[in-house]
């Protein structure tokens, strides 16, 4: 137990003796994970937009002059029955007229006498999360139903943010996977430079008849305890960042907000840079013991 | 209790030691001399296993240098207590902690060390000193206090490379004396030096070693 405590002991003592190293150390573990942690919100929120634009994608369909409010109800039907539509809801003649009064301000029964009017139906596809959305089969198949005359679609914007929101995703994940692989790089870099610096405790241990484990330990204390702490000063610059982020972004509108699960990125960061900590100091220490 | 056997180690550009031949037994004072760069160094750390032979073989308490396994060797050097010329105390530590060291790698606890490093220190004439930092120290007393460092685990072996090399005659015979001391207890000692002048009057066996040969 005696042996134990003095261990981490020393562990703890170490950062201290080594303020300027540790301080290096701790700083470039905080960078590196408060930017990984900004990307996983930027991709959450990203996400989340997308989906909801999603939700907003709707289909026009025009039927002919001759099908009857009946028949249109019928078409409607059989559209709502194509996949990847969610709802489609039919207009009948006389809904299109009151439409028409509501927008323009005018009654197209006094104006003409008669309603030109066709019935229609509007169409919602289908909300998809992680792949992209394709309407064109949709239109097809509306296409070819006898009875409809013509489709309006919002087809250039849909395919606009689709492929705007495609590339934002893969340039999101391959930061992500650089950032990622630069902050295992510097953690265990930075770590082995504190664990280089005591190079003469650890040949003094070594003299004294020190086993391998008795070196190593306080060096690993050392990694894990200097991961954890740039995990949570990156926790709490991230969460910072979100909160000012939706104050300005209030003054600004109150419809948008940037959502984040704080606990379960910082949990994340916490556990990567203590396992790369304890990795990293692990390692560095046993190519010095070598 | 230390025997080499036909030991031979050579570094990439010289030859370190060439077929050598040594005893040394429990509680023997025994002096290396030779020039600088004659292989005094090369001895002791293939006595201590940070080198190990090219041929021939290392004996130290029946651990033998072909046969030892990395886990075995702190065990070896826990009975082995090293002094060297250049000190090699940590500067970060104060005395006391620089001396009591050897005896946390032994798990003991704190009471005890306390206890044993204050008689350390007391022998070796460092009492008071405890709070004070290697360079707050003389070379003097910076050598005792790795001779205390090496001693508080009461080792079998001393080994000291060249211990008086940075030490004035006064300081460097007083170290003498007290290596003295320690073997009358007796802990074996193996000193390395190249001042003839300092040792040759010490009353000890005198082993001579020339370009990583031993002489007779």
């Amino acid at each position: 137990m005696d042996k134990f405590l003095f261990l981490v002991g020393e562990g703890f003592k170490n950062m201290w003796r080594f303020k300027l190293t540790t301080l290096t150390s701790v700083f470039s573990i905080f960078m590196t994970l408060y930017l990984i942690g900004l990307l996983f919100t930027i991709g959450e929120n990203s996400q989340k937009l997308i989906i909801y634009l999603r939700s907003k994608y709707k289909i026009e369909v025009f039927f002919k002059q001759a099908v009857t409010d009946q028949q249109a109800r019928q078409l409607t039907e059989q559209i709502q029955k194509i996949p990847g539509v969610r709802s489609a809801t039919a207009i009948v003649r006389a809904n299109a007229a009151q439409i028409f009064k509501r927008q323009f301000g005018e009654d197209i029964l006094t104006i003409l006498d008669a309603n030109p009017l066709p019935a229609s139906c509007v169409v919602n596809i289908s909300r998809t999360q992680n792949t992209a959305v394709d309407i064109s089969p949709i239109i097809d198949t509306i296409r070819q139903i006898d009875g409809v005359d013509e489709i309006n679609f919002q087809g250039r914007l849909i395919n606009r943010i689709e492929k705007y929101y495609d590339l934002l995703f893969k340039a999101i994940v391959g930061a992500a996977v650089i950032v990622l692989l630069v902050t295992v790089s510097i953690i265990s870099n930075t770590i082995k430079l504190t664990v280089y610096v005591r190079a003469d405790l650890v040949k003094a241990l070594k003299l004294v008849g020190a086993s391998n484990m008795f070196i190593k330990f306080p060096f690993i204390i050392d990694g894990v305890l200097q991961g954890l702490m740039g995990a949570v000063l990156a926790s709490a610059a991230l969460y910072g960042t979100i909160t000012a982020g939706n104050h300005l972004i209030a003054n600004i509108t109150n419809r948008i907000r940037i959502s984040s699960d704080i606990y379960t990125i910082s949990f994340w960061l916490i556990s990567v840079a203590v396992l790369i900590g304890m990795i990293g100091a692990s390692r560095a220490s046993a190519k010095m013991l070598k | 209790m230390i025997a080499l056997e036909n030991v031979s180690y050579s570094y990439k550009k010289w030859v370190g030691v060439t077929d050598v031949n040594l005893r040394i037994e429990r509680g023997e004072f025994t002096y290396i001399i030779g020039p600088t760069g004659s292989g005094k160094t090369t001895l002791m750390r293939l006595i201590y296993m940070d080198l190990f032979p090219e041929k021939g073989r290392v004996l130290i308490n029946g651990f033998d240098t072909n046969r030892v396994k990395n886990r075995h060797i702190p065990r070896i050097r826990k009975n082995i207590g090293m002094i060297f010329q250049s000190y090699n105390l940590l500067s970060d530590r104060n005395l006391f902690q620089n001396v009591a060291l050897p005896l946390h790698v032994l798990g003991m606890k704190r009471s005890e060390i306390k206890e044993i490093v204050s008689e350390m220190l007391n022998e070796v004439g460092l009492y008071g000193k405890e709070e004070h930092y290697p360079d707050e120290l003389s070379g003097g007393e910076q050598q005792r206090a790795c001779v205390a460092r090496a001693l508080v685990k009461q080792p079998e072996i001393i080994l000291a490379d060249e211990p008086t090399g940075n030490l004035d005659p006064i300081t460097a015979y007083d170290l003498l004396e007290l290596l003295d001391t320690i073997n009358g207890e007796g802990t074996a000692v193996f000193m390395a030096s190249h001042n003839y002048t300092l040792i040759r009057d010490r009353g000890h066996r005198m082993v001579q070693i020339q370009e990583g040969k031993l002489r007779a």
